[in-house]
Formats: structure tokens, C-alpha cells, sequence
């Protein structure tokens, strides 16, 4: 038997293993508009050509007795049609297969992955591509040889990287740096911590007995709060929808035209998008009640920090919080956009500067190469992690997700007119992505209803901004409606 | 591709109604709206693998069918303390625990209201298992009024505990301390055969009027009852 590469699963991702449910496998996709039906045997070829480059992505996850680990594998990625409502489960325990998978509808290139595998940053780079190859076997920026020729520089450069075993978390945050960083299977990859670093602290806590709890919850209106009370966290309920498939609503806009009324607040353009978030939960709330704070989960790429060319999770999520006056608990008040995400980006700067987030992935990575925890045998982390993601979800209303603006490259960037970008969410959330000047922003929920949607679109609409929309059927009546 | 009048944005798809409020939309010319031989849809339509609301309705029938099933056999079987067995006491033991447990998970985002439907229902099938087992009043005498007393404690302790709002639980701390009093009913009737059960039962809820909040009870009640 040959020595297949192995490592096991990095700092980020264990937490996406023991957090997933039926209602959010814990998978999201990326996905790409083309000025052209797409063609399912270009495609085909063009994914076996890059999976080539990425040898992550042929990697198939395992169970072992103290950790997951992934192993390299001879399979061979299928590109299908788009039969899974979006975001199925790619990850089943017991039964290894591909940790991610492209499907085709019309003129849109789907890549859905499962979180544990690579981040959002990571998947664009492959989808990136995975579009610049099938395109160029279709024939597009063939007469610019010098171009392809640096790109595949570029990325025969990056392979290396994006090899299995690429661990920018360790690369960055080991106490004590190893001098050859040779690349060496057996002691990769250190312990998994949650991705959620909230979580990450949490377990911290439970595991260390007198670790403190910390604060640092930002965005807290401090009238509010009221002395030591821990907010109540309003938290969004609803009916499922049939097989608990996410619906999805997709808005696209002119990215400019959003970009001017951030702008006008002062702000930028997530934290704008986020307090229309809020806006929309509070207004179709039907009354927030006692439970007036707002807390939203929003990840941070690392690598813009830290620079790394790994594919694989690296990113920390901060929590961000509002909570809204009393008589702003009635959907009817106005309440001041700008100046909501104003109050949203002050609580947001400070907890991503370089020394903010350095600081506090030290002392995870600290943890997590303590010999204790690392013992513990696999079923018994996931019970914990459980627990704890569990109860860190119960302190959170939204999750949100900015990839910022995206350049593929040639001749992708030319043949795609809009990117999408949505995520499998047990909680509203909602996904954005700019490209060639469109702004699509995807809200997915496990409910039927949409409501948060609607006023998120009025309140675009009523500040000028064009809207389209595009949304899933999720319900029986729905899917009738075009005779499925 | 449509336009939806309510949300003023194009709608991309096939869509009759707006997905999101529902008003009928309004075909845009650019070849691709409803009218259209073959729209554009921006996601594939996927068919249901399963509906969770189709599968619970029918599970829900199913065990309430034999639930009142096993309550009304039992009426054909003799009603006296030697024609009663292991047999008949666990069956009947089962269908009420599936009883309470339906309606815990019905009624589990307001347990004050859930409180008061299970002081209701155990209430009923005692006094219907008293019956069955030839009268002997225990259930008015004991699990009634202990049971009441209870979910006056409970509602009171779930208030606190969970920091309900008062128009969630007034009505239902008014209703169990009502239901509290009606032992004392039994009592003056002389359907129980100790009175010491009652007796608490009574006070509690008397003392629990003094320090409940009547006012509010009549807002919540005002508001309810508006025509």
C-alpha cells in the first residue's frame, strides 16, 4: 500500500465537524455566472486539471481516535447537474468521499464545499481557477500567451502551498517557532480548536478551571445593558421549511450605488450591510420585546493579516452586539441607519487590529499544545464542542459574511458577470461577494419565511438602490408552481 | 424576469407572487418573464426528499387516534378494582405520558400555557382512572389538588426563571390560581374523603391572588376579550 499524505484536521475546523446538523451541514458555495450556458464536459476536464493543482481537495476525511484527520485520495471530483437543493451535506461519517463537489445550472458554476475542508478564501482560489481552466479550454484568452504563462507560474508557485499540508495557523502562532519548516505529516496540524474563536474560548474556560471569562463584547449600548445582566440576545425562530434545506435569497445590486451610502455613514460596506440586517430582523420582529440586543457573528480572513497561501480554514470570528433602546423595540420606530452601523464598525475596529487577533490566537494555539485536552479522545471533543457551540448559539441572533470584492483571474474575470456566495446557516445570515461592479448578497435561513428579506430590500430600495431578487422553493406549493 | 410593485425589485425567475411578500408581480419586457416559453431560473428547482411537516401531521394523528382509542376501549372493560390490572394501568399509563408529552412539545415556547393544559389534562384522566377503578375519590381527594397546588408554584417559579413578559403569563397564573380553587369546590360538595389536600390547595391559591397583580390580569384580559 502506498503512503498516502495525511494531516490532521486543522485549528479551525473541528469545530464545522462537531457543530453539524441536519439543518446546516456546515457547507457553503461559491458560485459564478457566466455569459454562457455552461458546458458540462469542458468543465469536467477543466476540474480534473485543477484538483491536479490542488491536491487538498482530493483529500477525504477520517475519524481517528483522538482526532479527524485528512487523508490524499485517488478519487475523481464528478461535475453534475444541480439536483441537491444548495448546501447538501457533503460529509457523512463512515463513508469517505470528496469534501466538495461542482455542479452546473445553466449559465452558473457552482463549487460547494464543506467547511472543515478550506475556507471561503480558499474555495474562491480554486473556483478562481477552475473558471480561468475550463475557459480557456473553451477557447477564451487563448491569444494572450505571455498572461497564461505567468499565471501558471503564479500558480505552479502556489501548489506547494496548497498541498495538504499547509497549516497557516500553525506557520504563524506556535509559541516557539520551529526553525526548518520542512514539511513533516506526523506533527502537523496541532490540535483543533473551534473556528468560531468565541467557542475556541469558551472550551477554554471549561476546560481550565479558574480561567476567567473575558470580555471584550463590543458594540454594547451601554445605557442598555444595565449593570452586570447579560443582555437578552433576541433570537429569530420560525417554521422550518419541508426537509430543512436553506432558503436562500439572492439580492444583486450595483456595488457602487451601496458603496456611496456606506460611504455617507462613514462606514464600511459590512458593517453597512449588517446593520440593514438588523434593521430587517428588528422590523419584521413584530416587537422585539424584552429581548432587545442584537449579537452577530462575523468571520475574519487572517491571511490579510498574517500573510499565508494556504487554502485551509484560517480565519477568527468576532462577535458583534447591539442592543436597541426600549422604545426601539417596536418595529414601528425609526431608528437611524447610519448611525447604527456606525455604533457597529466601533465595536468591530478594535477587535481586528494585527495585536487584537495575534494576541488571542496565541493563547488558543497555547492550548491546544497542552497535553491535557489533546488526550481527550475524538468522541468526547465533539460531545464538548458540541455543547459549547450549543450554547454559543443561543447568544446569537445573525451571522454575517463579507468575501469583498473579487478578481478572478484572466480569462475568468472577463466571462463572469456575477459571483455568488451562500452558506448553510442554522441562523439568519447572510453572504457577500463584488464582482465587476455587482453586489450580491445571499441571505440563507432554515425557515420558510423571509420577512428579514423584505424590509433588508425596502430599506435598499427606499435609499435608491436597485434590487433584484432571486430566491429557492423550498415549499410544496412552491416547487408546484414549476411542476416538481 | 418580473417586477414586484410591494418590494419595487425585479424578481429573477419564474415567479407568479413575489417570494418574498407575496404580491402578484408584473411581467417585465426582456423575453424572460412568466409569459416567456422557457424562463431563465437562477436555481434549479429541486424536489422535496422529504416534508418534516407532512411526517410529524401524520404521526401526530396517528398516536392522538390510539391515545383516545385506548381511553375509549377501556370503558368497555369492567370498571371495578378486581377487573383492573398491571395490564390495564400501564396501557393507560402510556397513552397519558404520550399525552404530556405531545402537549409539552406543542405548548414548549410558552410553558406557562403548557402548565395550564397539563393541570387540565391530568386533572381529566384521573378522575376518568378513578372511574375506572370503581371510585374511590383519590383523585379529587390527592392528584387534584396537589397537582393544582403545584402549577401554581410552577408558573410562579417558570415567571421568575425565565423572565417572562406579564402578557405571556398573566392569563395562565390567573387560570391556575381559578383551577386552584375549584378543590375547595369539592370540599363543600364532599367529594373528597380527607380534606387536608384541598385545604392547602385553597390557601395557596388564595395567598397567591394577595400577591398576584390583578391590574395587569384585567389589561390582559381587556385586551384578549376586545371586540
Amino acid at each position: 500500500m502506498s503512503t498516502r499524505a495525511w494531516a490532521r484536521l486543522d485549528n479551525a475546523s473541528n469545530i464545522f465537524l462537531a457543530a453539524r446538523s441536519a439543518r446546516d451541514p456546515k457547507v457553503f458555495r461559491l458560485g459564478a455566472e457566466l455569459d454562457h450556458e455552461v458546458d458540462p464536459a469542458l468543465l469536467q476536464r477543466a476540474l480534473e486539471l485543477t484538483v491536479d493543482r490542488y491536491p487538498l481537495f482530493r483529500a477525504v476525511l477520517r475519524r481517528g481516535l483522538f482526532w479527524y484527520y485528512l487523508q490524499g485520495s485517488d478519487k475523481h471530483p464528478q461535475v453534475v447537474a444541480d439536483v441537491l437543493p444548495p448546501c447538501a451535506p457533503l460529509y457523512e461519517p463512515g463513508h469517505p468521499g470528496l469534501l466538495f463537489r461542482v455542479v452546473h445550472h445553466g449559465d452558473r458554476v457552482g463549487l460547494e464545499v464543506f467547511h472543515a475542508l478550506v475556507d471561503g478564501t480558499g474555495a474562491l482560489w480554486f473556483l478562481g481557477d477552475l473558471l480561468a481552466a475550463y475557459l480557456r479550454l473553451r477557447g477564451e484568452g487563448a491569444g494572450t500567451d505571455a498572461e497564461r504563462e505567468t499565471g501558471e507560474a503564479i500558480e505552479a508557485d502556489a501548489s506547494e502551498h496548497r498541498g495538504i499540508t499547509g497549516d497557516a495557523f500553525r506557520h504563524h502562532f506556535r509559541r516557539r517557532r520551529i526553525r526548518d519548516r520542512a514539511p513533516d505529516p506526523a506533527r502537523f496540524a496541532r490540535d483543533a480548536a473551534p473556528a468560531a474563536l468565541r467557542s475556541a474560548e469558551e472550551l477554554a474556560s471549561l476546560v481550565s478551571t479558574g480561567a476567567t471569562r473575558r470580555g471584550g463584547r463590543a458594540g454594547r449600548d451601554a445605557g442598555g445593558a444595565g449593570g452586570h445582566h447579560r443582555p437578552r440576545v433576541h433570537r429569530v425562530h420560525g417554521e422550518l421549511t419541508p426537509d430543512l434545506r436553506p432558503r436562500t435569497v439572492e439580492l444583486s445590486m450595483p456595488a457602487d450605488q451601496v458603496l456611496v451610502l456606506s460611504r455617507a455613514a462613514g462606514v464600511s460596506l459590512s458593517s453597512y450591510l449588517t446593520a440593514l440586517l438588523l434593521e430587517g430582523v428588528r422590523r419584521s420582529s413584530g416587537g422585539l420585546g424584552a429581548a432587545r440586543t442584537l449579537a452577530v457573528s462575523v468571520p475574519v480572513n487572517l491571511r490579510q493579516f498574517f500573510p499565508s497561501r494556504s487554502p485551509r480554514n484560517f480565519f477568527a470570528t468576532v462577535r458583534l452586539e447591539h442592543t436597541y433602546a426600549p422604545h426601539e423595540a417596536d418595529p414601528e420606530v425609526e431608528v437611524d441607519l447610519d448611525e447604527l452601523a456606525r455604533s457597529l464598525e466601533e465595536g468591530f475596529r478594535p477587535q481586528v487590529s494585527a495585536e487584537a487577533l495575534a494576541a488571542r490566537l496565541r493563547r488558543l494555539i497555547g492550548l491546544e499544545q497542552m497535553l491535557g485536552p489533546r488526550l481527550v479522545p475524538r468522541p468526547l471533543k465533539d460531545l464538548l464542542l458540541r455543547v459549547v457551540n450549543a450554547r454559543v448559539n443561543r447568544t446569537l441572533t445573525l451571522a454575517v459574511s463579507n468575501l469583498g470584492r473579487v478578481r478572478l483571474p484572466e480569462p475568468a474575470e472577463a466571462h463572469v458577470r456575477r459571483m455568488m456566495f451562500e452558506v448553510s446557516a442554522v441562523r439568519p445570515q447572510f453572504c457577500a461577494i463584488s464582482h465587476a461592479g455587482v453586489l450580491t448578497v445571499s441571505f440563507t435561513a432554515p425557515f420558510v419565511r423571509t420577512d428579514h428579506v423584505r424590509e433588508v430590500v425596502r430599506l435598499l430600495v427606499a435609499r435608491g438602490v436597485e434590487v433584484s431578487v432571486a430566491a429557492t422553493r423550498v415549499t410544496e406549493h412552491e416547487l408546484a408552481e414549476v411542476g416538481v | 424576469m418580473s417586477r414586484c410593485r410591494g418590494c419595487e425589485a425585479r424578481v429573477e425567475g419564474s415567479w407568479a407572487r413575489c417570494p418574498l411578500c407575496g404580491t402578484e408581480l408584473e411581467p417585465l419586457t426582456d423575453g424572460t418573464g412568466p409569459g416567456s416559453p422557457r424562463p431563465s431560473e437562477p436555481f434549479a428547482a429541486v424536489a422535496l426528499r422529504y416534508s418534516g411537516r407532512r411526517v410529524l401531521r401524520v404521526l401526530l394523528l396517528v398516536s392522538l387516534g390510539m391515545v383516545i382509542a385506548s381511553f375509549a376501549l377501556q370503558l368497555l372493560l369492567p370498571h371495578t378494582e378486581s377487573g383492573w390490572g398491571w395490564l390495564r394501568a400501564s396501557w393507560l399509563g402510556l397513552a397519558t405520558t404520550w399525552l404530556l408529552v405531545l402537549i409539552a412539545l406543542r405548548e414548549r415556547r410558552n410553558l406557562a400555557r403548557a402548565t395550564a393544559y397539563l393541570v387540565v389534562l391530568v386533572g381529566l384522566v384521573s378522575a376518568y382512572w378513578d372511574y375506572l377503578t370503581g371510585w374511590h375519590a383519590w383523585s379529587l381527594t390527592y392528584t387534584v389538588p396537589i397537582v393544582c397546588g403545584s402549577s401554581i408554584i410552577a408558573v410562579l417559579v417558570l415567571v421568575r426563571v425565565r423572565r417572562m413578559e406579564p402578557g405571556d403569563h398573566v392569563l395562565y397564573a390567573a387560570l391556575t390560581i381559578a383551577v386552584g380553587l375549584v378543590p375547595l369546590l369539592f370540599l363543600v360538595l364532599g367529594w373528597v374523603t380527607t380534606p387536608l389536600p384541598s385545604l392547602l390547595c385553597a390557601a395557596l391559591a388564595l395567598a397567591q391572588i394577595t400577591v398576584s397583580r390583578g391590574r395587569e390580569v384585567l389589561r390582559e384580559l381587556s385586551r384578549r376579550l376586545h371586540l
